[in-house]
């Protein structure tokens, strides 16, 4: 809302700045977001008047005059314009001043004469687009006036950031009431009372409300004999401040109420209106009407119009229609002054796509006693700017006549709520001053009567609040919560997510954060079969659906790594997939089933980029792996087992699963199908993994249970068996540790080799058993059973041959 | 032989003290102590002496095998002085070629301030806890306090989500959309709990905005209190606690009112600007002050809306937007960079 200071002092002292005012109104709770201030972009420019002008003697197309602004000497000023005589009063721009196009004025001499200044255009001073010649002023403007003040620009508008539950500072009357408050200085209410005279206006216009739910009240006056034409310049000047374009004189009256009280008004040609008479009902089926915008518009049953005998002239509180708009040749008019429900102007102005400065209003709820002030003050001001006459009587509708709220304030909960002793005088005078009458007193506490501006205040917290913010939420103190009872032990998995991290960018991979919604095709490619679940009102396909996994996130990452040549990617992120859930919905049951996640991403060169240390080695299926590996290792989840088994997206002869100890699957670790790489546009290579992470986190052990070191040595043999190809090693070690038992406390593979010397389609695998007994010192004999018992079965269960 | 015994240490002597090298050493001592060696020659004759003269032989034997061995030991010593006097002496490592291993990963900004935002929190004793992303429209809006065409609900652009693929029939009072704010989980955790509260709530929240200074999807952290007696002056105590540990202790708080639906009384927090100390620079558009939290004493309809007796208890309430402060506390000056994901970005966290 723009509220111009100068209109502002029409009804309550200001403070002496401006500074001051905007301060103290954001504390207040009316946050001031900016201030125009047109006249500092005139400073320096004064009225001048011309008292010579003779022809430069060097150039044709110049004049040297001499001008007035009031100071002891005339000034000499070089001027190129042709459209001004002397006496003329002119803009003139000073030494020293900075024009709004950016030009700096300063002592010059054109072709050899000096000029102390410049005179100026209107279009210089920015205060019209385009102009030919000198701006002449008035003849009876004041020479040596800042010029700010001779074309009315010497005003400060304030932005004010009205919240939604506040409509009554929707108007200047309305902030002007604040600033009472927050000064103390009387407020002056305008007491409009129109002269009156001819046919009463109930014998012009007839009202019908046929829906009182949505319109409490109707008020109409009647005006006649009216001249439509421009209004006053000061009319003008106040409208635009407020961002308000002016149209005519009538229009422009009912704009100006609509910002002086906040109560948006209408005004009909009344001849236009078939049978003289106004129906406030819902559209029928199939209704239509030409907004004032110029727009054909159908109607919905559930629109309230304002209509005539026969048809809708306007949406009611939305905007009126073209057929009743007031004209040039309107002679007689009918002023509207209405009250209509919040949410049926919301509902017809969000159908219609019209956001109207009445509908602002109405939707956040307008002042019921501003009804009929409002159409006075309209019918008054159109009666002085328009020349007409207001015919006698208001024809009001008002079937039910509302009380006012009463809400009860207990003085005792002031401090209990807001932590400081406010004396109860000082609430009461603040209450008072902003307008709540007490109308009931009690022990304790006292009842009031609530101003209908205040739609928001319906209990007593509100009026602690109206309390708080003029009592000033600096005033209050501020003190630390009382203390804890118990010491709450940190969240099960608080610990566990900071491991993970830990792990993750020990390995190298950099965090992401990518939206939770995907394009649909980004999942389809990556042959998912849950159904994803969708948005109704995306900004594009590209964010349409909640993602599934977060793979495609993390691909999109590396793709555009990859056009910015990055040698080395490894990402991670944590967040949720959404799938559909047919119980969703239920109680406090969510809509939809949200599994929290772990993925990463390993593509490039391995170890974060070239190093003579990598030599250029690439990331390969064991970096991914490595990484699970690591996570799971710094969450201490024991037992993990990795299956050859995984979904579309990843290559069918690189991935695993992830099987926790109790079968449960974590999710999966593999190479990206080549298909699905190229159908993104991706290289080879890209390594991924995707892990749930609630079971993860259940399954971590993170205080670990110690184990008492060995007493006795350990003794190291090593063994070396070639092996058909597709044998996983955990086969071949499971065989091991099966048979040693319980002498082989550890086998690790250490080599696997390929090449020469092994037969095609065998491996040869290496590992390093550690043998030991928990009651004596092994002996040699006793390890070389041991480990023969080994190699004859390894042999013989595996098909493996030993190799020397 | 006594002789050649003499001959053989003196000869023996002069070899070893001209040893410099480790292997020579060795050489020398196979040469004269080995069991094939030329003492083990001297001494064999020995069997056929008479036992007086073996005697006397005997112990000028050991004597000479006592000092080859000292002698051998000292040769050996010196060797292995010289050889590493020699290394010492070489050519040097490149101490400037970069170590072995991995380049540590970075954690994304957002994601790490959410972090110190909740960890600042549990100082204070505050809980944490989550909610669902996908909400019904009852969370979001009704419970607290923004019933259906209240204009309040104009300052969140809202994502809904289509029923039908939801794989649930529709409720017919309440449609599903993305959260706007983590405020509904204020209102799951009182549903499950009994006061006295304390927690905070981060995530991610939808907002369908997207231009210069806004993304669809950011995040945010709130908080609750909820017990008897709680007030005003806690909840500025709190935030106020909450902005110096988090900011630095020069960094002052100011409390605007304000409005948000589900507190009242409610109050906007600013805290002087952390580019300039309150100066007034670019980033604080000349005010000196910096928007960072919204806050109020919870509304009694939300309290009624968890089962909760609004003339027991009270409480407040807080939310922040953590890019916001991200952006502030890293210099970030461009919002699209957070989900841009760019490496030269990341990288720097």
């Amino acid at each position: 809302m723009k509220i111009s200071v100068k209109w502002l002092g029409d009804y309550v002292a200001l403070p002496p700045s401006v500074d001051e005012l905007a301060r103290k109104l954001t504390a207040a709770g009316l946050e001031i977001e900016g201030m125009e201030r047109p006249a500092e972009a005139l400073r320096g420019v004064v009225v001048a008047q011309i008292k010579e002008s003779v022809q430069h003697p060097n150039a044709d197309k110049l004049s040297v005059t001499q001008v007035d602004i009031g100071g002891t000497a005339l000034l000499q000023v070089v001027c190129g314009a042709k459209n001004f005589k002397v006496g003329d009063k002119v803009p003139l721009a000073t030494v020293g001043a900075k024009l709004p196009n950016g030009m700096d004025i300063k002592q010059a001499a054109l072709r050899g004469v000096d000029s102390f200044g410049m005179l100026c255009s209107s279009k210089e001073l920015g205060l019209s687009e385009e102009s030919s010649g000198l701006l002449i002023l008035p003849a009876d403007t004041r020479v040596g006036l800042p010029i700010a003040e001779a074309v009315g620009l010497d005003d400060v508008v304030l932005e004010v950031n009205v919240t939604p539950n506040r409509p009554d500072a929707l108007s200047h009357l309305g902030v002007a009431r604040e600033v009472s408050v927050v000064t103390g200085s009387a407020l002056k209410v305008p007491q409009p009372k129109p002269a009156e005279s001819g046919t009463p206006a109930s014998e012009q216009v007839k009202v019908r409300v046929e829906a009182p739910d949505r319109c409490p009240r109707y008020v109409a006056r009647v005006v006649e004999n009216v001249t439509i034409g421009p209004s006053p310049q000061w009319m003008q000047d106040r409208l635009k401040a407020a961002g308000v374009r002016a149209i005519n004189n009538v229009v422009d009256v009912t704009n100006y109420v609509n910002l002086e009280y906040g109560q948006p008004l209408h005004a009909f040609d009344l001849e236009k209106l078939a049978g003289q008479e106004i129906v406030v009902r819902t559209a029928t089926r199939g209704e239509k009407l030409k907004t004032l915008d110029g727009k054909d518009r159908v109607l919905d049953v559930d629109d309230l119009v304002i209509a005539d005998k026969d048809r809708a002239q306007a949406i009611a509180g939305v905007m009126g229609g073209g057929d009743s708009e007031v004209t040039e040749g309107t002679k007689r008019l009918v002023l509207e002054s209405a009250n209509f429900q919040g949410s049926t102007v919301r509902r017809s102005s969000k159908r219609h796509g019209l956001h109207t400065e009445a509908s602002h209003r109405f939707e956040r709820g307008a002042d019921l006693d501003a009804v009929v002030p409002a159409i006075d003050r309209a019918a008054q001001l159109i009666a002085e700017l328009a020349g007409g006459t207001v015919a006698p009587g208001r024809v009001d509708a008002y079937p039910a006549p509302k009380p006012p709220r009463k809400v009860t304030l207990r003085f005792a909960r002031v401090e209990q709520v807001l932590g400081v002793a406010v004396v109860e005088q000082e609430v009461r005078r603040i209450l008072e001053a902003l307008g709540f009458k007490a109308v009931e007193e009690g022990t304790g506490q006292a009842t009031y009567e609530v101003p209908r501006a205040r739609v928001d205040v319906e209990r007593e917290e509100d009026l602690l609040e109206e309390v708080a913010r003029i009592y000033g939420y600096d005033n209050i103190p501020a003190t630390l919560p009382r203390g804890l009872a118990t010491l709450a032990p940190e969240p099960a998995h608080a610990e566990a997510e900071r491991r993970m991290r830990q792990a993750l960018a020990g390995a190298g991979f950099d965090e992401v954060v990518n939206y939770s919604f995907v394009a649909p095709r980004s999942l389809e490619v990556l042959g998912g079969a849950a159904k994803p679940v969708a948005l109704v009102n995306p900004l594009s396909v590209e964010q349409s659906v909640m993602r599934t996994s977060l793979l495609p996130g993390l691909l999109d990452n590396l793709s555009r790594s990859v056009r910015h040549q990055v040698e080395a990617v490894a990402l991670y992120e944590t967040g949720r997939a959404y799938f559909q859930d047919a119980e969703g919905g239920q109680g406090q049951r969510p809509a939809a089933r949200e599994v929290p996640r772990v993925a990463g991403l390993v593509w490039g060169l391995r170890g974060g980029g070239r190093s003579w240390t990598h030599k250029d080695a690439r990331a390969d299926f064991y970096d991914a792996k490595a990484a699970v590996e690591g996570l799971l290792g710094a969450l201490r989840v024991e037992g993990v087992t990795y299956v050859p088994a995984g979904p579309a997206a990843y290559h069918p002869k690189a991935v695993a699963q992830v099987k926790a100890a109790d079968g449960t699957v974590l999710g999966h670790v593999g190479e990206v199908h080549p298909r699905v790489a190229k159908a993104l546009g991706l290289p080879d290579g890209v390594f991924v993994f995707e892990l749930d992470t609630e079971p993860l986190y259940g399954a971590s052990k993170l205080v670990p249970a110690y184990r008492s070191l060995p007493r006795f040595p350990a003794v190291l043999r090593d063994l070396a068996v070639v092996v058909p190809l597709e044998l996983p090693n955990d086969e071949v070690r499971r065989v091991i540790l099966e048979v040693g038992k319980p002498l082989v406390e550890d086998a690790q593979v250490f080599d696997v080799y390929t090449g020469e010397q092994i037969p095609q389609g065998r491996k040869n695998l290496a590992y390093a058993l550690r043998y030991r007994s928990a009651e004596r010192t092994l002996t040699d004999v006793e390890v070389n059973e041991a480990h023969q018992r080994i190699v004859d079965e390894v042999k013989q269960r595996l098909g493996a041959a030993l190799r020397a | 032989m006594r002789d050649r015994l003499l001959a053989l240490a003196e000869s023996a002597r002069r070899e070893i003290g001209g040893a410099s090298e480790l292997s020579a050493v060795e050489a020398l001592r196979v040469r004269y102590l080995g069991k094939k060696g030329e003492l083990s020659g001297v001494l064999g004759g020995m069997g056929k002496l008479p036992p007086d003269e073996r005697r006397s032989l005997g112990e000028v034997a050991n004597s000479v095998k006592a000092e080859l061995e000292k002698l051998l030991a000292q040769a050996v010593e010196r060797a292995e002085a010289a050889a590493l006097e020699a290394q010492l002496q070489g050519p040097g490592l490149d101490v400037t070629l970069p170590g072995r291993g991995v380049a540590l990963g970075s954690r994304h900004p957002v994601s790490r301030t959410m972090e110190e935002i909740v960890r600042t929190f549990s100082r204070l004793g505050f809980d944490v806890a989550s909610g669902p992303e996908i909400e019904l429209d009852y969370f979001n809006f009704e419970a607290l306090n923004l019933p259906k065409d209240h204009p309040a609900r104009d300052m969140q652009d809202t994502f809904y989500v289509d029923e039908a693929t939801l794989g649930h029939a529709k409720k017919a009072d309440s449609s599903a959309l993305l959260r706007t704010h983590t405020s509904p989980v204020q209102v799951r955790y009182m549903l499950n709990r009994k006061p006295p509260i304390r927690a905070v709530m981060p995530g991610r929240v939808y907002r369908r905005d997207s231009d210069l200074t806004h993304t669809p999807m950011f995040h945010q952290v709130e908080g609750l209190l909820v017990d008897k007696g709680v007030t005003f002056a806690e909840l500025k105590g709190s935030l106020a606690a909450f902005v110096t540990a988090f900011f630095g202790s020069d960094t002052r708080t100011r409390f605007r009112p304000s409005f948000f639906p589900f507190t009242e009384p409610s109050a906007e927090v600013d805290i002087t600007c952390t580019n300039c100390s309150g100066k007034g620079c670019r980033i604080c558009k000349q005010t000196g002050w910096l928007e960072v939290l919204g806050s109020g004493m919870v509304h009694p309809n939300v309290f009624t809306s968890a089962g909760y007796d609004p003339n027991e208890v009270t409480g407040y309430a807080f939310g922040m937007g953590v890019e916001r402060i991200a952006m502030l506390r890293y210099r970030i000056d461009d919002l699209r960079m957070m989900f841009e994901n760019d490496a030269r970005f990341l990288e720097q966290f």
